[in-house]
Protein backbone atom coordinates (compact mmCIF):
# COMPACT_ATOMS: atom_id res chain seq x y z
CA UNK A 1 0.00 0.00 0.00
CA UNK A 2 3.11 2.57 -0.73
CA UNK A 3 1.83 3.87 -3.89
CA UNK A 4 -1.41 5.05 -2.68
CA UNK A 5 0.38 6.83 0.89
CA UNK A 6 2.72 8.53 -1.68
CA UNK A 7 0.04 10.06 -3.92
CA UNK A 8 -2.06 11.37 -0.92
CA UNK A 9 1.50 12.77 0.78
CA UNK A 10 1.89 14.10 -2.62
CA UNK A 11 -1.60 15.53 -2.61
CA UNK A 12 -1.21 16.87 0.67
CA UNK A 13 2.50 18.82 0.07
CA UNK A 14 0.68 20.08 -3.15
CA UNK A 15 -2.05 21.57 -1.08
CA UNK A 16 0.67 22.77 0.88
CA UNK A 17 2.26 24.82 -2.13
CA UNK A 18 -0.69 26.15 -3.53
CA UNK A 19 -1.74 27.61 -0.03
CA UNK A 20 2.13 28.89 0.00
CA UNK A 21 1.99 30.02 -3.94
CA UNK A 22 -1.03 31.82 -2.93
CA UNK A 23 0.45 33.70 0.07
CA UNK A 24 3.74 34.68 -1.34
CA UNK A 25 1.71 35.92 -4.72
CA UNK A 26 -0.16 38.10 -1.87
CA UNK A 27 2.71 39.38 0.27
CA UNK A 28 5.13 40.21 -2.79
CA UNK A 29 2.03 41.39 -4.84
CA UNK A 30 2.61 39.48 -7.77
CA UNK A 31 -0.89 38.26 -9.11
CA UNK A 32 1.64 36.21 -11.46
CA UNK A 33 2.63 34.17 -9.09
CA UNK A 34 -0.83 34.07 -7.23
CA UNK A 35 -2.64 32.72 -10.55
CA UNK A 36 -0.35 29.38 -10.15
CA UNK A 37 -2.11 28.73 -6.81
CA UNK A 38 -4.77 27.18 -8.64
CA UNK A 39 -3.06 25.34 -10.81
CA UNK A 40 -0.98 23.87 -7.88
CA UNK A 41 -4.39 23.00 -6.19
CA UNK A 42 -6.19 20.80 -9.23
CA UNK A 43 -2.74 18.90 -9.23
CA UNK A 44 -3.08 17.83 -5.76
CA UNK A 45 -7.18 16.30 -6.57
CA UNK A 46 -5.07 15.41 -9.52
CA UNK A 47 -3.15 13.24 -7.09
CA UNK A 48 -5.34 12.54 -4.35
CA UNK A 49 -7.67 11.21 -7.17
CA UNK A 50 -5.30 8.49 -8.44
CA UNK A 51 -4.09 7.68 -4.87
CA UNK A 52 -7.94 6.66 -3.87
CA UNK A 53 -8.01 4.93 -7.33
CA UNK A 54 -5.05 2.66 -6.28
CA UNK A 55 -6.24 2.11 -3.28
CA UNK A 56 -9.72 1.33 -4.73
CA UNK A 57 -8.33 -1.18 -7.08
CA UNK A 58 -5.72 -2.62 -4.54
CA UNK A 59 -8.48 -3.23 -1.73
CA UNK A 60 -11.14 -4.28 -4.23
CA UNK A 61 -13.58 -2.07 -2.86
CA UNK A 62 -14.44 1.23 -2.37
CA UNK A 63 -11.92 3.70 0.07
CA UNK A 64 -15.13 4.86 2.27
CA UNK A 65 -15.12 2.27 5.17
CA UNK A 66 -13.18 4.04 7.97
CA UNK A 67 -13.17 7.69 9.14
CA UNK A 68 -9.61 7.38 7.50
CA UNK A 69 -11.03 6.95 3.78
CA UNK A 70 -13.98 8.93 4.39
CA UNK A 71 -12.08 12.31 5.18
CA UNK A 72 -9.38 11.57 2.39
CA UNK A 73 -13.30 11.39 0.25
CA UNK A 74 -14.05 14.94 1.92
CA UNK A 75 -10.77 16.41 0.22
CA UNK A 76 -11.73 14.96 -2.64
CA UNK A 77 -15.39 16.64 -2.80
CA UNK A 78 -14.19 19.58 -1.23
CA UNK A 79 -11.47 20.56 -4.12
CA UNK A 80 -13.87 20.12 -7.28
CA UNK A 81 -16.66 21.82 -5.09
CA UNK A 82 -14.49 24.72 -4.64
CA UNK A 83 -13.65 25.04 -8.44
CA UNK A 84 -17.15 25.10 -9.48
CA UNK A 85 -17.72 28.02 -6.76
CA UNK A 86 -14.77 29.82 -7.85
CA UNK A 87 -15.95 29.38 -11.67
CA UNK A 88 -19.25 30.73 -11.01
CA UNK A 89 -18.78 33.41 -8.55
CA UNK A 90 -15.24 34.29 -9.96
CA UNK A 91 -14.03 34.82 -6.62
CA UNK A 92 -10.32 33.84 -6.34
CA UNK A 93 -10.02 33.82 -2.69
CA UNK A 94 -11.99 30.55 -2.33
CA UNK A 95 -8.90 28.81 -3.81
CA UNK A 96 -6.64 29.32 -0.99
CA UNK A 97 -9.68 28.62 1.27
CA UNK A 98 -10.00 25.67 -0.10
CA UNK A 99 -6.41 24.69 -0.17
CA UNK A 100 -6.42 25.63 3.72
CA UNK A 101 -9.58 23.38 4.68
CA UNK A 102 -7.47 20.45 2.54
CA UNK A 103 -4.59 21.00 4.36
CA UNK A 104 -6.69 20.99 7.84
CA UNK A 105 -8.43 17.85 6.95
CA UNK A 106 -5.17 15.89 5.92
CA UNK A 107 -3.84 16.76 8.93
CA UNK A 108 -6.43 15.41 10.55
CA UNK A 109 -6.59 12.52 8.70
CA UNK A 110 -2.85 11.88 9.08
CA UNK A 111 -3.81 11.07 12.78
CA UNK A 112 -6.21 8.68 12.09
CA UNK A 113 -6.04 4.86 11.54
CA UNK A 114 -4.98 3.86 8.10
CA UNK A 115 -4.88 0.16 8.76
CA UNK A 116 -6.35 -1.32 5.25
CA UNK A 117 -9.20 -4.26 5.92
CA UNK A 118 -12.16 -6.08 4.37
CA UNK A 119 -15.32 -4.27 4.24
CA UNK A 120 -17.09 -5.61 7.34
CA UNK A 121 -20.47 -7.51 6.73
CA UNK A 122 -22.53 -4.64 7.37
CA UNK A 123 -20.82 -2.37 4.83
CA UNK A 124 -21.50 -5.08 2.15
CA UNK A 125 -23.52 -3.15 0.16
CA UNK A 126 -24.64 -0.49 -2.55
CA UNK A 127 -25.62 1.65 -0.93
CA UNK A 128 -22.33 2.59 0.51
CA UNK A 129 -21.12 4.51 -1.81
CA UNK A 130 -23.89 6.86 -2.28
CA UNK A 131 -24.63 7.38 1.42
CA UNK A 132 -21.03 8.11 1.88
CA UNK A 133 -20.28 10.01 -0.85
CA UNK A 134 -23.39 12.54 -0.17
CA UNK A 135 -22.27 12.71 3.07
CA UNK A 136 -18.92 13.29 2.29
CA UNK A 137 -19.98 16.05 -0.40
CA UNK A 138 -22.27 17.55 2.61
CA UNK A 139 -19.43 17.70 4.94
CA UNK A 140 -17.74 19.31 1.72
CA UNK A 141 -19.92 22.46 1.01
CA UNK A 142 -20.73 22.95 4.55
CA UNK A 143 -16.63 23.29 5.53
CA UNK A 144 -16.15 25.89 2.55
CA UNK A 145 -19.16 27.52 3.66
CA UNK A 146 -17.38 27.89 7.11
CA UNK A 147 -14.25 29.04 6.09
CA UNK A 148 -15.78 31.03 3.59
CA UNK A 149 -17.51 32.39 6.77
CA UNK A 150 -14.74 33.01 8.52
CA UNK A 151 -13.44 34.98 5.71
CA UNK A 152 -16.09 37.29 5.49
CA UNK A 153 -15.86 37.82 9.21
CA UNK A 154 -12.26 38.76 9.01
CA UNK A 155 -12.52 41.01 6.02
CA UNK A 156 -15.25 41.98 6.77
CA UNK A 157 -15.93 41.16 3.11
CA UNK A 158 -19.08 40.54 0.80
CA UNK A 159 -19.88 36.85 0.27
CA UNK A 160 -23.32 36.93 0.72
CA UNK A 161 -25.04 34.51 -2.63
CA UNK A 162 -21.72 32.47 -2.30
CA UNK A 163 -22.14 32.05 1.21
CA UNK A 164 -25.73 30.94 0.63
CA UNK A 165 -25.61 28.57 -2.46
CA UNK A 166 -22.82 26.40 -0.55
CA UNK A 167 -24.85 26.10 2.57
CA UNK A 168 -27.59 24.76 -0.14
CA UNK A 169 -25.30 22.88 -1.61
CA UNK A 170 -24.69 21.16 1.52
CA UNK A 171 -27.93 20.55 2.84
CA UNK A 172 -29.25 19.40 -0.41
CA UNK A 173 -26.24 16.55 -0.43
CA UNK A 174 -27.21 16.12 3.58
CA UNK A 175 -30.72 15.36 2.61
CA UNK A 176 -29.50 12.69 0.18
CA UNK A 177 -27.42 11.36 2.56
CA UNK A 178 -29.56 10.88 5.32
CA UNK A 179 -32.67 9.51 3.23
CA UNK A 180 -29.92 6.94 1.48
CA UNK A 181 -28.68 6.15 5.01
CA UNK A 182 -32.08 5.87 6.65
CA UNK A 183 -33.06 3.02 3.59
CA UNK A 184 -29.41 1.55 4.00
CA UNK A 185 -30.51 0.59 8.06
CA UNK A 186 -33.73 -0.24 6.71
CA UNK A 187 -32.58 -2.74 4.82
CA UNK A 188 -29.23 -4.02 7.21
CA UNK A 189 -30.91 -3.39 10.44
CA UNK A 190 -34.71 -3.60 9.98
CA UNK A 191 -35.40 -0.07 10.94
CA UNK A 192 -35.22 3.33 8.77
CA UNK A 193 -34.53 4.96 11.84
CA UNK A 194 -33.06 4.06 15.09
CA UNK A 195 -32.01 7.30 17.11
CA UNK A 196 -28.14 6.11 16.88
CA UNK A 197 -26.08 8.86 18.00
CA UNK A 198 -24.67 9.62 14.19
CA UNK A 199 -28.23 9.24 13.01
CA UNK A 200 -29.49 12.16 15.64
CA UNK A 201 -26.72 14.75 15.27
CA UNK A 202 -27.06 14.33 11.53
CA UNK A 203 -30.54 15.27 11.56
CA UNK A 204 -29.19 17.86 14.44
CA UNK A 205 -27.16 19.41 11.86
CA UNK A 206 -29.72 19.11 9.39
CA UNK A 207 -32.49 21.05 11.48
CA UNK A 208 -29.77 23.63 12.28
CA UNK A 209 -28.90 24.17 8.80
CA UNK A 210 -32.88 24.44 7.80
CA UNK A 211 -33.16 26.75 10.55
CA UNK A 212 -30.02 28.85 9.16
CA UNK A 213 -31.36 29.05 5.89
CA UNK A 214 -34.81 30.02 7.23
CA UNK A 215 -33.59 32.75 9.56
CA UNK A 216 -31.71 33.97 5.93
CA UNK A 217 -35.43 34.32 4.46
CA UNK A 218 -36.11 36.23 7.21
CA UNK A 219 -33.56 38.56 6.79
CA UNK A 220 -30.60 37.52 8.74
CA UNK A 221 -27.51 38.53 6.54
CA UNK A 222 -23.71 39.65 6.00
CA UNK A 223 -22.06 39.31 9.27
CA UNK A 224 -24.54 37.48 11.06
CA UNK A 225 -25.52 35.06 8.82
CA UNK A 226 -21.22 34.26 8.46
CA UNK A 227 -21.86 33.97 12.12
CA UNK A 228 -24.66 31.27 12.28
CA UNK A 229 -22.88 28.94 9.52
CA UNK A 230 -19.49 29.10 11.49
CA UNK A 231 -22.18 28.07 14.77
CA UNK A 232 -23.97 25.32 11.98
CA UNK A 233 -20.33 23.85 11.27
CA UNK A 234 -19.43 23.23 14.89
CA UNK A 235 -22.30 20.92 14.86
CA UNK A 236 -20.82 19.43 11.62
CA UNK A 237 -17.61 18.63 13.09
CA UNK A 238 -19.19 17.30 16.09
CA UNK A 239 -21.43 14.67 14.14
CA UNK A 240 -17.80 13.71 11.90
CA UNK A 241 -15.77 13.52 14.72
CA UNK A 242 -17.05 14.06 17.88
CA UNK A 243 -19.94 11.27 17.80
CA UNK A 244 -16.89 8.70 16.59
CA UNK A 245 -14.69 9.25 19.55
CA UNK A 246 -17.39 10.19 22.09
CA UNK A 247 -20.29 8.15 21.54
CA UNK A 248 -20.87 4.38 20.85
CA UNK A 249 -23.39 3.32 18.51
CA UNK A 250 -23.71 1.36 15.57
CA UNK A 251 -21.78 3.74 13.02
CA UNK A 252 -18.73 2.86 15.46
CA UNK A 253 -16.83 2.38 12.13
CA UNK A 254 -17.54 6.04 10.30
CA UNK B 1 -54.17 29.16 16.41
CA UNK B 2 -53.49 28.80 12.66
CA UNK B 3 -51.44 31.87 12.32
CA UNK B 4 -49.35 30.44 15.72
CA UNK B 5 -49.00 27.42 13.77
CA UNK B 6 -47.90 29.06 10.57
CA UNK B 7 -45.51 31.31 12.17
CA UNK B 8 -41.49 30.51 11.47
CA UNK B 9 -41.23 31.62 15.18
CA UNK B 10 -42.59 28.48 16.49
CA UNK B 11 -40.32 26.70 13.55
CA UNK B 12 -37.52 27.85 14.99
CA UNK B 13 -38.50 27.48 18.97
CA UNK B 14 -39.28 23.89 18.15
CA UNK B 15 -35.61 23.62 16.44
CA UNK B 16 -34.26 24.83 19.71
CA UNK B 17 -36.32 22.52 21.71
CA UNK B 18 -35.42 19.47 19.69
CA UNK B 19 -32.15 20.18 19.76
CA UNK B 20 -31.59 20.79 23.12
CA UNK B 21 -33.64 16.96 23.63
CA UNK B 22 -30.93 15.93 21.28
CA UNK B 23 -28.15 16.87 23.07
CA UNK B 24 -29.22 15.88 26.43
CA UNK B 25 -30.18 12.67 24.96
CA UNK B 26 -26.73 11.60 23.48
CA UNK B 27 -24.48 13.14 26.00
CA UNK B 28 -25.79 13.19 29.18
CA UNK B 29 -28.90 11.11 29.49
CA UNK B 30 -28.13 7.45 30.65
CA UNK B 31 -31.53 5.60 31.24
CA UNK B 32 -34.46 4.74 28.57
CA UNK B 33 -33.93 6.70 25.64
CA UNK B 34 -36.87 10.35 25.64
CA UNK B 35 -37.88 9.21 21.92
CA UNK B 36 -40.46 7.11 22.96
CA UNK B 37 -42.22 9.08 25.85
CA UNK B 38 -45.53 10.91 24.82
CA UNK B 39 -44.14 14.23 24.68
CA UNK B 40 -41.79 13.62 22.35
CA UNK B 41 -44.41 12.24 20.20
CA UNK B 42 -46.06 15.74 20.85
CA UNK B 43 -43.20 17.82 19.54
CA UNK B 44 -42.82 15.69 16.05
CA UNK B 45 -46.75 16.02 15.95
CA UNK B 46 -46.40 20.23 16.49
CA UNK B 47 -43.61 20.02 14.04
CA UNK B 48 -45.43 18.18 11.86
CA UNK B 49 -48.07 20.70 12.09
CA UNK B 50 -46.27 23.93 11.65
CA UNK B 51 -44.55 22.72 8.51
CA UNK B 52 -47.93 21.95 7.15
CA UNK B 53 -49.36 25.42 8.09
CA UNK B 54 -46.38 27.57 7.09
CA UNK B 55 -47.02 25.72 3.18
CA UNK B 56 -50.82 25.75 3.52
CA UNK B 57 -50.33 29.43 4.08
CA UNK B 58 -48.02 30.11 1.13
CA UNK B 59 -50.27 28.14 -0.66
CA UNK B 60 -50.01 27.66 -4.30
CA UNK B 61 -47.71 30.97 -4.55
CA UNK B 62 -44.66 28.95 -3.42
CA UNK B 63 -42.46 27.56 -5.99
CA UNK B 64 -43.23 23.61 -6.83
CA UNK B 65 -39.83 22.84 -4.62
CA UNK B 66 -40.87 24.55 -1.49
CA UNK B 67 -44.27 22.55 -1.81
CA UNK B 68 -42.94 18.89 -2.35
CA UNK B 69 -40.16 19.22 0.60
CA UNK B 70 -42.26 20.56 2.84
CA UNK B 71 -44.93 17.92 1.85
CA UNK B 72 -42.31 15.16 2.25
CA UNK B 73 -41.40 16.58 5.92
CA UNK B 74 -44.93 16.20 6.53
CA UNK B 75 -45.20 12.51 4.92
CA UNK B 76 -42.43 11.06 6.97
CA UNK B 77 -43.53 12.54 10.49
CA UNK B 78 -46.58 10.80 9.28
CA UNK B 79 -44.97 7.44 8.75
CA UNK B 80 -42.93 7.62 11.89
CA UNK B 81 -46.14 8.19 13.70
CA UNK B 82 -47.71 5.04 11.70
CA UNK B 83 -44.34 2.95 12.42
CA UNK B 84 -44.51 4.06 16.08
CA UNK B 85 -48.36 2.77 15.99
CA UNK B 86 -48.02 -0.95 14.30
CA UNK B 87 -44.59 -1.70 13.66
CA UNK B 88 -43.58 -5.30 15.09
CA UNK B 89 -40.22 -5.97 15.84
CA UNK B 90 -38.60 -8.73 18.14
CA UNK B 91 -35.85 -11.39 18.30
CA UNK B 92 -35.82 -14.78 17.08
CA UNK B 93 -33.23 -17.04 18.37
CA UNK B 94 -32.61 -20.16 15.83
CA UNK B 95 -30.87 -23.39 16.55
CA UNK B 96 -30.17 -25.97 14.00
CA UNK B 97 -32.59 -28.55 13.25
CA UNK B 98 -35.04 -26.76 15.86
CA UNK B 99 -38.05 -25.20 14.41
CA UNK B 100 -38.87 -21.74 16.14
CA UNK B 101 -42.31 -19.70 16.34
CA UNK B 102 -41.63 -17.23 19.36
CA UNK B 103 -39.89 -14.35 19.12
CA UNK B 104 -38.77 -11.93 21.79
CA UNK B 105 -38.55 -8.21 22.74
CA UNK B 106 -37.75 -7.04 25.83
CA UNK B 107 -39.20 -9.41 28.22
CA UNK B 108 -42.43 -10.15 26.26
CA UNK B 109 -42.30 -12.97 23.84
CA UNK B 110 -45.00 -13.00 20.61
CA UNK B 111 -45.94 -16.36 18.48
CA UNK B 112 -45.31 -15.71 15.04
CA UNK B 113 -47.70 -16.53 12.35
CA UNK B 114 -45.17 -18.96 10.99
CA UNK B 115 -42.89 -20.98 11.94
CA UNK B 116 -38.51 -20.91 11.07
CA UNK B 117 -36.19 -23.67 10.96
CA UNK B 118 -32.38 -22.80 10.74
CA UNK B 119 -30.96 -24.94 7.90
CA UNK B 120 -27.59 -24.27 8.06
CA UNK B 121 -25.80 -21.82 9.50
CA UNK B 122 -22.73 -19.99 7.39
CA UNK B 123 -19.42 -17.81 8.27
CA UNK B 124 -17.50 -16.55 5.13
CA UNK B 125 -14.03 -15.70 5.65
CA UNK B 126 -12.19 -13.00 3.12
CA UNK B 127 -9.48 -15.62 2.94
CA UNK B 128 -8.95 -19.11 4.86
CA UNK B 129 -7.57 -17.38 8.50
CA UNK B 130 -3.95 -18.76 9.49
CA UNK B 131 -2.84 -20.03 13.02
CA UNK B 132 0.62 -18.54 14.41
CA UNK B 133 2.92 -19.75 16.65
CA UNK B 134 4.20 -16.87 19.14
CA UNK B 135 7.13 -18.15 21.08
CA UNK B 136 7.48 -15.12 23.33
CA UNK B 137 11.32 -15.34 25.45
CA UNK B 138 11.89 -12.46 27.48
CA UNK B 139 10.80 -10.09 25.26
CA UNK B 140 12.46 -11.75 22.19
CA UNK B 141 9.47 -12.79 19.77
CA UNK B 142 9.46 -15.61 16.85
CA UNK B 143 6.70 -16.19 14.83
CA UNK B 144 5.86 -19.67 12.84
CA UNK B 145 3.14 -20.71 10.87
CA UNK B 146 1.23 -22.86 13.33
CA UNK B 147 1.14 -26.52 10.80
CA UNK B 148 1.04 -30.34 12.29
CA UNK B 149 4.21 -31.85 12.99
CA UNK B 150 6.10 -28.09 13.71
CA UNK B 151 9.16 -28.37 15.62
CA UNK B 152 10.61 -25.06 17.50
CA UNK B 153 13.96 -25.24 19.53
CA UNK B 154 13.37 -22.33 22.50
CA UNK B 155 16.76 -20.40 23.43
CA UNK B 156 16.39 -21.99 26.95
CA UNK B 157 16.30 -25.59 25.37
CA UNK B 158 14.32 -28.38 24.57
CA UNK B 159 11.75 -28.87 21.97
CA UNK B 160 8.18 -27.44 21.41
CA UNK B 161 5.97 -29.67 18.57
CA UNK B 162 2.58 -28.72 17.05
CA UNK B 163 0.79 -32.05 17.64
CA UNK B 164 -2.88 -30.79 16.55
CA UNK B 165 -4.85 -27.55 15.29
CA UNK B 166 -8.14 -27.32 15.31
CA UNK B 167 -9.98 -24.49 14.33
CA UNK B 168 -13.54 -24.97 16.79
CA UNK B 169 -12.21 -26.61 20.09
CA UNK B 170 -14.67 -29.07 21.25
CA UNK B 171 -14.15 -31.81 24.13
CA UNK B 172 -16.57 -34.91 24.03
CA UNK B 173 -18.33 -36.46 27.12
CA UNK B 174 -15.42 -39.14 26.86
CA UNK B 175 -12.60 -35.78 26.95
CA UNK B 176 -12.00 -36.53 23.49
CA UNK B 177 -11.06 -32.89 21.66
CA UNK B 178 -13.19 -32.86 18.13
CA UNK B 179 -13.75 -29.89 15.66
CA UNK B 180 -17.35 -28.39 16.42
CA UNK B 181 -17.49 -26.66 13.10
CA UNK B 182 -15.08 -25.63 10.01
CA UNK B 183 -15.52 -21.83 11.57
CA UNK B 184 -12.80 -20.58 13.18
CA UNK B 185 -14.75 -19.69 16.73
CA UNK B 186 -12.56 -21.23 19.11
CA UNK B 187 -9.21 -21.86 17.63
CA UNK B 188 -6.41 -24.18 19.37
CA UNK B 189 -3.37 -25.40 18.91
CA UNK B 190 -2.17 -28.58 21.20
CA UNK B 191 1.65 -28.36 21.53
CA UNK B 192 3.86 -31.41 23.12
CA UNK B 193 6.60 -29.31 25.36
CA UNK B 194 9.53 -31.09 26.13
CA UNK B 195 12.60 -29.76 28.92
CA UNK B 196 14.62 -31.81 31.13
CA UNK B 197 13.52 -35.11 30.11
CA UNK B 198 10.17 -34.29 30.65
CA UNK B 199 7.24 -33.80 28.39
CA UNK B 200 3.92 -32.26 28.59
CA UNK B 201 0.73 -31.42 26.48
CA UNK B 202 -0.85 -28.26 26.44
CA UNK B 203 -3.85 -26.94 24.46
CA UNK B 204 -2.91 -22.98 23.67
CA UNK B 205 -6.18 -21.11 22.74
CA UNK B 206 -6.22 -18.02 20.78
CA UNK B 207 -8.94 -16.29 22.49
CA UNK B 208 -7.50 -17.11 25.91
CA UNK B 209 -4.11 -16.37 25.74
CA UNK B 210 -3.05 -16.14 29.45
CA UNK B 211 -4.62 -19.68 30.42
CA UNK B 212 -0.68 -21.01 31.19
CA UNK B 213 1.06 -17.82 31.56
CA UNK B 214 3.78 -18.97 34.16
CA UNK B 215 4.17 -22.56 33.68
CA UNK B 216 6.50 -22.79 31.09
CA UNK B 217 9.55 -20.94 30.89
CA UNK B 218 9.02 -18.88 27.71
CA UNK B 219 5.38 -17.14 26.82
CA UNK B 220 3.55 -18.96 23.70
CA UNK B 221 0.66 -17.68 22.14
CA UNK B 222 -1.65 -19.06 19.30
CA UNK B 223 -3.05 -16.02 17.23
CA UNK B 224 -5.26 -15.73 14.02
CA UNK B 225 -4.08 -13.53 10.98
CA UNK B 226 -6.91 -12.85 8.31
CA UNK B 227 -9.78 -13.82 10.15
CA UNK B 228 -11.76 -11.08 8.85
CA UNK B 229 -15.61 -12.44 8.26
CA UNK B 230 -17.01 -11.41 4.75
CA UNK B 231 -20.49 -12.25 5.43
CA UNK B 232 -22.99 -14.07 7.62
CA UNK B 233 -25.51 -16.23 6.36
CA UNK B 234 -28.57 -18.02 7.29
CA UNK B 235 -30.40 -20.53 5.32
CA UNK B 236 -33.42 -21.07 6.53
CA UNK B 237 -36.99 -22.55 5.70
CA UNK B 238 -40.57 -20.87 6.98
CA UNK B 239 -43.77 -22.90 6.89
CA UNK B 240 -46.76 -20.63 7.74
CA UNK B 241 -50.32 -21.72 9.26
CA UNK B 242 -51.54 -21.80 5.88
CA UNK B 243 -49.00 -24.09 4.62
CA UNK B 244 -47.00 -21.85 2.53
CA UNK B 245 -43.71 -22.72 2.81
CA UNK B 246 -40.48 -21.01 1.75
CA UNK B 247 -36.51 -21.97 1.94
CA UNK B 248 -34.25 -18.57 1.74
CA UNK B 249 -31.29 -17.03 2.76
CA UNK B 250 -30.97 -14.01 5.07
CA UNK B 251 -27.43 -12.34 5.64
CA UNK B 252 -26.39 -8.75 6.76
CA UNK B 253 -27.93 -6.29 4.38
CA UNK B 254 -29.92 -9.05 2.75
CA UNK B 255 -33.06 -9.34 4.75
CA UNK B 256 -35.38 -12.27 3.85
CA UNK B 257 -39.44 -11.24 3.16
CA UNK B 258 -42.06 -13.71 4.11
CA UNK B 259 -45.22 -11.98 3.73
CA UNK B 260 -45.78 -8.88 5.80
CA UNK B 261 -42.69 -10.14 7.69
CA UNK B 262 -39.02 -9.39 7.23
CA UNK B 263 -36.33 -11.17 8.65
CA UNK B 264 -32.74 -9.98 9.49
CA UNK B 265 -29.42 -10.93 9.88
CA UNK B 266 -28.72 -9.70 13.46
CA UNK B 267 -26.09 -12.35 15.36
CA UNK B 268 -24.71 -15.59 15.70
CA UNK B 269 -22.87 -17.16 18.73
CA UNK B 270 -18.76 -17.66 18.54
CA UNK B 271 -19.30 -20.59 21.19
CA UNK B 272 -22.23 -22.08 18.88
CA UNK B 273 -22.14 -22.69 15.26
CA UNK B 274 -25.58 -24.18 14.97
CA UNK B 275 -27.35 -20.89 16.42
CA UNK B 276 -27.75 -17.65 14.34
CA UNK B 277 -30.27 -14.67 16.23
CA UNK B 278 -32.37 -12.90 13.85
CA UNK B 279 -34.69 -10.05 14.19
CA UNK B 280 -38.05 -9.99 12.46
CA UNK B 281 -39.96 -6.78 12.06
CA UNK B 282 -43.78 -5.80 10.30
CA UNK B 283 -43.57 -1.80 9.74
CA UNK B 284 -46.44 -0.50 7.34
CA UNK B 285 -45.30 2.61 8.05
CA UNK B 286 -42.10 2.53 6.12
CA UNK B 287 -43.75 2.56 2.78
CA UNK B 288 -45.07 5.99 3.93
CA UNK B 289 -41.40 7.01 5.15
CA UNK B 290 -40.51 6.27 1.48
CA UNK B 291 -43.36 7.99 -0.64
CA UNK B 292 -41.87 10.66 2.31
CA UNK B 293 -38.29 10.62 1.12
CA UNK B 294 -39.04 10.61 -2.78
CA UNK B 295 -41.50 13.92 -2.41
CA UNK B 296 -37.86 16.31 -0.27
CA UNK B 297 -35.42 14.55 -2.90
CA UNK B 298 -37.99 15.94 -5.80
CA UNK B 299 -38.59 19.22 -3.65
CA UNK B 300 -34.56 19.43 -2.80
CA UNK B 301 -34.15 18.92 -6.94
CA UNK B 302 -36.41 21.60 -7.76
CA UNK B 303 -35.21 23.24 -4.54
CA UNK B 304 -31.58 23.55 -6.15
CA UNK B 305 -32.53 24.84 -9.68
CA UNK B 306 -33.91 27.79 -8.81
Amino acid sequence: MAAPMTLVNLSFALSLASLAVYAAGYVLSRPRLARAAPWTLALAWAALTAGLGVRWSAMGRPPLANQYESLLTLIWCLLPLAFYFRRRTGKEEIVPVAALAACLFFGGAALLDRTVRPLMPALRSNWLIVHVLSSMAAYAAFSLAAAAAAWTLLRRGEAEDFLLRLTKAGFAFLTLGIVTGSIWAETAWGAWWSWDPKETWSLLTWLAYAAALHLRLKGVKGRYFAMILLLCFVMVLFTYFGVNFLLSGMHSYA
Amino acid sequence: MPKFLASLRLFFVLCALLAAVFVWQTLFHRGVPVYGTPWFAALGLLLAANIAACSLKRGLKAPAGHLLLHAGLVVVIAGAFVSRAHRFEAQLPLHTGRPADIAYHGGDSFRLPFTVSLEEFNIDYYREPRGRLVLDEGGHRRVFAAREGLVVRPASGGTVKVLRTVRDFGITSKSEVVEKSRYWLNPAVQLLVSAGGHERRLWIFSHFPGMHRGRLPFEVYYPLEQAEIRAFRSLVALRSADGTTRQGEVAVNRPLKFGDYSLYQTGYDPADAGYSLLTVTRDRGVWVVYSGFILILLGVLLWLRR
